[in-house]
């Protein structure tokens, strides 16, 4: 028992796990101030995305954005660049994308690889921009990643105002994407799977992108850690002079890992626009791209922990709609639990005492066994 | 017609006064900004900051009735607000780009939680009766015919942030606490063997910070429009932190980077009368902080590439003396 909680990875767990536990507590702390049911909408917020099949849907079909968004914040995070640019590659991402789906006249099998692969590009190309300012002319990436979010977020407004919507629509939204440009539900509508079909597409919206979303987290990482790429990622993440020394080109491998983070941004983007709503719409993402900086952060950065984390980080979210639609509190709540679960996993210190307590345990039982090695205890070390 | 009608906007003494006026709330934070950069951390909850002062100032204004109370309260919540950064990035280690990004999160939130907790309303404050700061005549100068229009009649945050960018410029260059907080930016190990406190000193640099911020805030939601709305900083806290970088992490300099800034956004809503999209002019500061990150790259490149070549000269003409001496 001492050494399954001597395992660092279990610590980190462990952490991780008192961080949200914490965080629910002190939210559910608010609630029983503010709301005049606090029993009911804490039930919904926790319980909610279960409720119902369709909102069971939305739960998975949330999640598989913030996972994508999770990989992309994680590519530039391990390499140690704050890049927050993932919600303007997203952004122009989901505009791209729409577009194919919506003008290009090509049959599914050709239109839907074709946005996707666009909405990649596009986040490629707007990932290399700061990545190449960072690189070779030393530009915070914090500050020119967020104004390029700005950027894309006007140019996206500019594109579905002026050319996109339709002239005499009274709202900003495009029309829903016509069949070519939707997305197949992640069931083959075959005889054998006819139940599941028409239950899954009549209540969900879930997609063939979650196939795309496996290739995507194992492609990660792959990337991360098997390729030669990743490894000049990791050292420079690491110590980027040691890296220089080392030999490592690092602002060619800089401009590619925020470029590269923009593929998945730029995936994101796609799947808000042709999976989630099946139409180009104003607002299309508010705060998407720093939803990934948590879910990245949860897993300590490892693409492999990342769906699980943005599962656990959906439900959260998820349920946060289901309680505003049924109690009296607002879903902004979840902001303040996600800020708290930031400070909480990210804090260094937080929790050392758990930690000290354990390190001096296990060196108060090394004396131990050292004065009196007969007490039986001695075989463990 | 219409772009007589622009130009006459533009050069007009009305259109300077505006500059002032939308400079205020980034020259306040990116003082804030200075002074964090100076001593090592990077402050992006700015923007945090300044929505928390914001609401706070508002809400504290409407219930008490007094604007002094709320300024008051504005000032503390912000002070708070950044003594929870420090004490997160210093005391318990945490990234301090993450820890700001959490606190911005948690602003951005928090400040429409309570206000559709106080209001109903998930948008603006305008059901609270929150009041104003009072706008000041300078006597004499308000009766030159240009300039009374350019400099007399803003209110208080305006006046405040150019003596503010006096009294930075004094703390930084003309104290013992200035020169030791720009010891601990330039060198924390140096600053620390001999003796320097670095960690208090750090943490009193993030509360100057908050202070100043927390004016950019209130200067928002109880000058510049009378309610709060949700999210009304719109991005400042960050462009407050380019326009240091712009203007070479000098006090004079980031305050004449904000006013560019200002202007840019001045000039894009006297644009906004021709047929222009708005969101091609409202793009304007962005690109133009972008170009400012790009320039500011380019020249210290260049100052290095001049060092080195003036290091290597001088050590070039020391061998050369030592060579004609023996």
């Amino acid at each position: 028992m001492r050494k399954f909680f001597s395992n660092p990875a279990v610590r980190e767990t462990l952490r991780v796990i008192i961080a949200v536990s914490i965080a629910l507590a002190l939210g559910f702390l608010v609630t029983l101030f503010v709301s005049e049911d606090p029993f009911g909408a804490y039930k919904a917020f926790l319980l909610g995305p279960l409720s119902k099949f369709n909102r069971f849907g939305d739960w998975i079909e949330e999640s598989i954005t913030l996972i994508l968004v999770g990989l992309s914040v994680a590519i530039a995070f391990r390499a140690n660049m704050f890049s927050m640019g993932t919600e303007g590659q997203l952004l122009l991402g989901a505009l791209v994308s729409g577009s194919i789906a919506l003008f290009v006249p090509l049959p599914t099998i050709l239109r839907i690889p074709l946005a996707i692969a666009a909405a990649m590009a596009a986040g490629f190309i707007w990932g290399w921009i700061p990545g190449y300012l960072k690189a070779h002319l030393d530009a915070n990436e914090i500050v020119s990643t967020l104004m390029l979010n700005a950027i894309a977020l006007k140019m996206y407004d500019y594109f579905l105002i002026f050319h996109i919507k339709a002239p005499d629509a009274g709202y900003n939204a495009s029309d829903f994407f016509p069949v070519e440009g939707s997305l197949p539900s992640f069931i083959p509508n075959i005889p054998i799977f006819e139940r599941a079909y028409a239950l899954f597409s009549d209540k969900t919206n879930i997609t063939i992108m979650v196939y795309v979303l496996i290739i995507a987290v194992i492609a990660a990482y792959y990337l991360i850690y098997r390729t030669p790429f990743g490894y000049k990622l990791r050292m420079v993440g690491a110590n980027i002079k040691f890296a220089r020394y080392g030999g490592i080109d690092t602002k060619k491998t800089m401009i590619l890992v925020f470029a590269i983070s923009g593929i998945f941004g730029g995936l994101a983007g796609a799947h808000l626009s042709m999976a989630i709503h099946t139409k180009l719409i104003a607002n299309i993402s508010v705060g998407m791209g720093f939803e990934g900086i948590v879910v990245a952060i949860l897993a300590k950065i490892n693409p492999l922990l990342i769906p699980i984390t943005g599962l656990a980080y959906g439900y959260l979210r998820a349920g946060a709609n289901v309680m505003e639609r049924s109690s009296d509190m607002s879903r902004e709540m979840i902001f303040v639990i996600q800020a708290l679960i930031i400070l909480f996993v990210t804090a260094e210190r937080f929790l050392p005492t758990i930690q000290k307590r354990v390190e001096e345990r296990k060196e108060n039982n090394s004396h131990a066994e050292k004065i009196a090695p007969s007490d039986g205890g001695s075989h463990e070390v | 017609m219409k772009f007589d009608l622009v130009f006459k906007g533009i050069f007009s003494a009305m259109f300077l006064a505006s500059i002032m006026r939308i400079s205020t709330p980034l020259i306040l934070p990116a003082l804030g900004g200075l002074i964090t950069e100076l001593s090592g951390s990077i402050n992006i909850a700015l923007e945090g900051v300044m929505l928390t002062s914001a609401f706070t100032g508002v809400v504290v204004s409407a219930f008490t009735q007094n604007v002094w109370l709320g300024v008051l309260a504005g000032i503390i919540a912000g002070i708070l607000f950044s003594a929870l950064l420090a004490y997160f990035h210093l005391y318990l280690e945490t990234n301090i780009i993450l820890a700001g990004t959490a606190l911005n999160i948690m602003a951005t939130g928090g400040t429409i939680f309570l206000l559709y907790i106080l209001t109903g309303d998930k948008g603006n404050s305008s059901s609270l009766a929150s009041k104003m700061v009072p706008v000041v005549e300078i006597p004499f100068i308000k009766d030159i015919p240009v300039l009374g229009t350019v400099l007399s009649g803003h209110n208080i945050f305006v006046y405040a942030a150019i003596v503010l960018t006096f009294l930075t410029s004094v703390l930084l260059y003309n104290t013992k606490f200035g020169v030791h907080l720009r010891a601990v930016g330039e060198n924390p190990t140096a600053a620390t063997s001999l003796g320097i406190p670095v960690k208090k000193i750090k943490f009193t640099a993030i509360l100057i910070s908050g202070f100043l911020a927390s004016l950019g805030g209130l200067n928002l939601s109880m000058a510049y429009l009378s309610i709060f709305q949700r999210e009304m900083t719109a991005g400042r806290g960050f462009i407050a932190l380019a326009a240091v970088y712009l203007g070479g992490r000098r006090p004079w300099g980031t305050f004449l980077a904000a006013i560019l800034f200002g202007a840019a956004d001045a000039l894009s809503n006297q644009l906004g009368t021709l047929d222009i999209p708005s969101q091609w002019v409202q793009v304007i500061p962005y690109a133009i902080t972008i170009i400012a990150l790009v320039v500011y790259g380019i020249q210290r490149k260049a100052q290095i590439v001049e060092q080195t070549r003036r290091f290597q000269e001088r050590e070039l003409a020391k061998v050369n003396n030592n060579h004609t001496t023996t």
